[in-house]
């Protein structure tokens, strides 16, 4: 079962190198996190949009824009309820609820779906072993970095083996979507039972095969990958840097930002 | 059963979070932790959801503390880690930071916690069998649920997503429902055999250091991977295996896994390793690449020299580009989500790391060797089976090794992914590299140079495969199955015993023999016991599948079936890997509906009828039993399938007694045998019997004898034969060939999703053309037969039918 949401596609994205994608996504959020004003946060939703047109990221999008769609109306829906304002809404200023607690839901919900596109971005344009590289390139430990490439490829299998548990169980009866809530939680343990001892029962012999490869977490890994910083990445970075910056700046001066109270 | 525990010393939190990164193992056990708690996340959701897309009741939540208690510091790091993989299917942003820091905590503070809380604490081990227990686990789940959730709520409010107390109360209530209910059931079930896997952090940690001791005690003979000039002399000249009076015993075993083994290999040599399950075939192969004693514990005498060099001395990992090794389960050797990432992975633990040239050209080469296709994008989950086993041998191949080791490479192929395993390895043989191949039957015997046969950990034969093959006795008396062409003649004073049709055709015009086979063959009484016009065609049909197609996404797998399945038949569903064979199975009992066209189970609509109804009609026995098991005693696991089926505690007596007396299990014992304790035959039967208990008419067996010797495989099919002679109608999933002429009444042959032929094996097997499009062959005895017209199925068949030629 293939799960990563990496597309192989031959855009000029994701001929960047990994370093650049991972510094660019943290730089969306960085231009997210600079401002609570809709206007910009649409500005910089923009931006990213734009980036998952050029990446050709469509399907992905396709793939979660129900889970983003419900991410950002919660956080429009909430958050006016826990914020002060001036202008009450009718109807629902008994409850507290004011535009300015809207606006800045809004904006919050603009943020909310910058981030998750972000990333989005970053996965559909930047294989896993990429970006193990790229962290470990940009400091991070190796050996996490690998634990995480290894997870990764490991959550594909035991979803399949998952499948299959399920399959086997609800050929012996098990029905998991009748009686309480309670009842159908108790009904898990058939299914996970099997497919953590499933796992569990090969963890000598994943190791015994890393090994038997090379690996060992003293080894010293090199990647050999051709990925190298090209005069795009370079042009890339600095564009987003001198974003941040201004951004930066904008915010120490209150561009952008909602004066809103708790 | 659980026996000691050790409470933790909280003042090693910080050398223990960092011991996780030093071993390879704990490494795996982390990745693992990951990969199950992002694994959970996905498809086992629950429906409830508390906050949609942030917070939904699933049984992953339970996982953390479940692994802290078993894992320690490893559960730590796998939670949080498994849930930044859990965001990269859609929410990974700047709020995962938190995520993991939460989980990290929630996979942390139950292993510092339990057994540290002075009078609070029960001072048992983790499992809650007691109340004591119970409330030392209700008060650790509320801490580290409430820590967990208050750093993630905090951590969202503060990048303004989503108020702190909305989400920190969800995010609290989901870790504390799913903890204490799914927590103590899973630990019940999880502690006791992890400790007797020795898997437990502590066991893990301690054998780690004991192994570092001995790395320290060590003098290494080379560093890196350049060898000193007597080592590559032997390379060069010398055996490239060379074992003398080698024994090995594991924990606590009286009798050797290994005993007193000496023999050599040499370079350009492929030499066979037989024998049947337990004969010591898989612990050699570990040996020769030091995972024994490196990494698998146990006492080992005698000398193996592999590579000019004793194995004892340097550690498994810096012995990879001299030996390289596939492991049975290959699947677990791929670690890649792309083929580059695959082949590439083993070359970036090079020291001095390797030009960028000499790689692309280990690459190019080492696919070529196994003839894929150089796709580098290509995730390995998207290839098929034997695509898999090829890029794992090539993954081992750009090492450039001189010694390759398979152990049971082909037990799950197909006939002609075999046929490709085979050219491959003769290939590689060719250009100068030693196999060693491990197998528990015959089918590979004739590739070979050298065989060597090992029963209990022995050496009981060596020598040319020819001369084993014509010797059926030895092979039988090993648990190895003959040749069925070499059988047929082995009463007969024919010297030597034929191997091939044409020495067998010719070994019968010598004794003037000719197949005149008798009535009873003919109608299939010889090989079935009983007469075909028996059987129950003239009944109304247990099942119709009408114009049934079937597709997962747009790929369409199954395509306008029509069959009708009679009650009493023994039905063998017959196709290479990817035909559709499963699907088929899983449209049978319902667990698939199909998209066009209907299927009738006893007159019920699989696409209306609720799938209870459908249990009690037709079992599905999956091919890895252990998908299944999960109860802690036998007679638990049995009884799960009835008491689904709500019958009251008697009637799941009767029943479960009943099903393991049809399965052939103890019943005495089974209240108190833990099924995981047993092998693979056995636990097969373990999930055989859980079916039966729903009293199904119809049995489907998916692949019922993959991975078992001669011996499991002929009590398996006397099981099944013993089933359908009961009244079950029995449905048979297999690619083996000798198992449908042997056995079945009736063959469907699948190819592409579509029946390319329907009807008894005999008539099947007489159009081999027919069977060859469907990438199977029919046997040999059966092509040895149609040199008179006539197609015969089994040994006894061609024995009753070898008459003197009178004219």
């Amino acid at each position: 079962m293939n799960v990563s949401l990496y597309l192989n596609h031959e855009t000029w994205v994701h001929r960047l190198d990994g370093r650049t994608k991972t510094l660019v996504v943290l730089g969306f959020f960085g231009l997210a996190l600079c401002f609570s004003h809709p206007t910009y946060l649409l500005g910089i939703l923009a931006l990213v949009v734009g980036g998952l047109v050029a990446a050709q990221a469509g399907m992905n999008v396709k793939k979660i824009w129900v889970l983003a769609t419900l991410l950002v109306c919660y956080s429009m829906m909430l958050w006016p309820f826990f914020v002060e304002g001036e202008t009450p809404v009718p109807i629902f200023h008994v409850l507290g609820v004011t535009w300015e607690g809207c606006v800045f839901g809004f904006g919050m919900g603009v943020r909310l779906l910058i981030m998750v596109l972000g990333g989005v971005w970053l996965l559909s344009t930047t294989t896993i072993e990429e970006l193990a590289q790229a962290s470990q390139e940009l400091g991070m430990p190796a050996r996490g970095g690998f634990a995480f490439s290894l997870a990764f490829r490991w959550v594909g299998i035991l979803m399949g083996a998952g499948v299959g548990v399920i399959q086997a169980q609800r050929s012996r009866g098990l029905d998991i979507s009748s009686g309480t809530i309670v009842e159908r939680i108790r009904k898990y343990v058939p299914l996970v039972v099997p497919l953590i001892g499933h796992a569990l029962r090969q963890t000598n012999l994943l190791a015994m095969a890393l090994e038997s490869k090379g690996f060992h977490p003293t080894a010293q890994r090199s990647f050999h990958r051709t990925g190298k910083m090209k005069r795009t990445d370079w042009v890339v970075m600095v564009v987003v840097g001198l974003l941040l910056g201004v951004s930066c700046w904008m915010r120490w001066h209150g561009i952008g930002t909602l004066d809103v109270r708790f | 059963m659980i026996t000691q525990f050790a409470c933790y010393d909280p003042r090693r939190w910080w050398a223990d979070l960092v011991s996780v990164w030093q071993d390879t193992r704990l490494i795996v056990v982390t990745a693992q932790i990951a990969a199950i708690y992002a694994a959970i996340l996905i498809p086992f959701k629950a429906g409830i959801p508390l906050i949609p897309g942030f917070v939904e009741l699933r049984p992953a939540n339970a996982i953390p503390i479940v692994a802290s208690l078993l894992f320690g510091p490893a559960a730590a790091w796998g939670a949080g880690i498994g849930n930044i993989i859990g965001d990269c299917f859609g929410t990974l942003g700047p709020a995962s930071v938190f995520g993991f820091l939460g989980n990290f905590l929630f996979g942390y503070l139950p292993y510092l916690m339990w057994g540290n809380l002075g009078w609070l604490s029960s001072g048992q081990p983790p499992v809650v069998q007691s109340w004591r227990q119970g409330f030392e686990y209700g008060l650790i789940c509320v801490v580290a649920s409430s820590v967990c959730a208050g750093i993630i709520g905090w951590g969202v409010e503060l990048l303004g997503l989503l108020p702190f107390v909305v989400l920190a109360p969800a995010i609290f209530f989901n870790n504390i429902v799913m903890s204490l209910l799914l927590g103590p059931p899973l630990l019940m079930f999880l502690y006791p055999r992890v400790q007797r896997w020795h898997l437990r952090y502590e066991d893990i940690r301690s054998s780690f250091v004991a192994q570092g001791n001995l790395r320290l005690s060590e003098k290494p003979s080379f560093v890196g991977h350049e060898l000193s000039p007597g080592i590559a002399d032997a390379r060069t000249h010398g055996s490239l295996l060379d074992c003398k009076h080698l024994s090995f015993y594991y924990p606590g075993q009286q009798n050797p896994a290994l005993n007193n083994l000496s023999f050599s290999i040499g370079p350009g040599e492929m030499v066979m390793l037989l024998g049947r399950s337990g004969s010591g075939k898989s612990t050699f192969c570990y040996a020769c690449n030091g995972l024994i004693p490196h990494m698998i514990a146990g006492e080992l005498t005698g000398s193996l020299q592999v590579c000019g060099e004793n194995t004892r001395v340097s550690p498994v990992w810096k012995r990879a580009d001299r030996v390289g090794l596939v492991f049975q389960d290959f699947e677990t050797q791929l670690v890649g989500t792309s083929m580059e990432a695959e082949l590439l992975h083993p070359l970036e633990y090079r020291q001095p790391p390797l030009s960028f040239d000499d790689i692309k050209r280990r690459v190019s080469s080492a696919l070529s060797s196994v003839g894929l296709e150089p796709c580098l994008d290509r995730d390995p989950m998207t290839m098929s089976g034997g695509q898999r086993q090829r890029l794992v041998i090539a993954s081992v191949l750009v090492q450039e090794p001189q010694l390759l080791i398979l152990d049971e490479p082909s037990s799950d192929l197909d006939p002609v992914t075999r046929m490709q395993l085979r050219q491959t390895l003769r290939q590689l043989r060719d250009a100068g590299m030693a196999l060693l191949m491990s197998e528990q039957d015959h089918d590979d015997l004739q590739f070979a140079d050298r065989v060597i046969l090992l029963d209990e950990g022995r050496l009981v034969w060596e020598g040319s495969p020819d001369a084993l093959r014509r010797d059926p006795h030895a092979m039988r008396n090993r648990g190895i199955r003959p040749l069925a062409l070499t059988e047929c003649f082995e009463e007969l004073v024919c010297e030597p015993l034929p191997l091939t049709i044409d020495e067998a055709v010719a070994c019968a015009e010598k004794m003037n023999l000719i197949i005149s086979p008798p009535a009873a063959v003919l109608d299939d009484t010889i090989r079935l016991g009983e007469p075909a016009s028996l059987w129950g065609s003239q009944m109304d049909p247990f099942v119709r599948i009408e114009d049934a197609c079937f597709q997962y996404a747009d790929r369409p797998i199954l395509r306008n079936i029509n069959c009708f399945i009679y009650p009493g038949e023994f039905l063998a569903l017959l196709g290479a890997n990817g035909s559709g064979k499963s699907t088929c199975a899983r449209l049978l009992n319902g667990l698939l509906a199909p998209v066009e066209g209907r299927v009738l189970i006893d007159g019920l609509d699989t696409r209306t009828t609720s799938m209870n109804e459908l249990v009690k009609r037709v079992g599905l026995v999956f091919q890895n039993p252990d998908h299944q098991i999960f109860a802690d005693t036998v007679w638990e696991e049995v009884a799960f399938g009835a008491r689904n089926l709500g019958c009251s505690q008697e009637e799941v007596a009767g029943r479960v007694h009943e099903s393991l007396v049809a399965v052939g299990l103890p019943v005495e014992e089974s209240a108190g045998l833990d099924p995981f304790s047993l092998r693979k035959g056995e636990r097969q039967r373990v999930a055989v019997a859980s079916i039966l208990a729903t009293r199904p008419a119809m049995l489907i067996f998916d692949e019922p004898t993959t991975g078992l010797d001669a011996e499991e495989t002929d009590r398996m099919m006397a099981m099944i034969r013993d089933l359908n002679r009961k009244g079950h109608t029995i449905v048979m999933i297999t690619h083996s060939m000798r198992l449908v002429a042997e056995h079945a009444q009736r063959c469907l042959l699948m190819k592409d999703g579509q029946i390319v032929a329907d009807g008894p094996p005999r008539e099947i097997f007489q159009d081999s053309a027919l069977v060859q499009t469907a990438s199977l062959e029919i046997p040999l005895l059966s092509q040895f037969s149609q040199r008179w017209g006539y197609t015969l199925l089994t040994v006894n068949e061609v024995k009753a039918s070898l008459k003197p030629n009178v004219r």
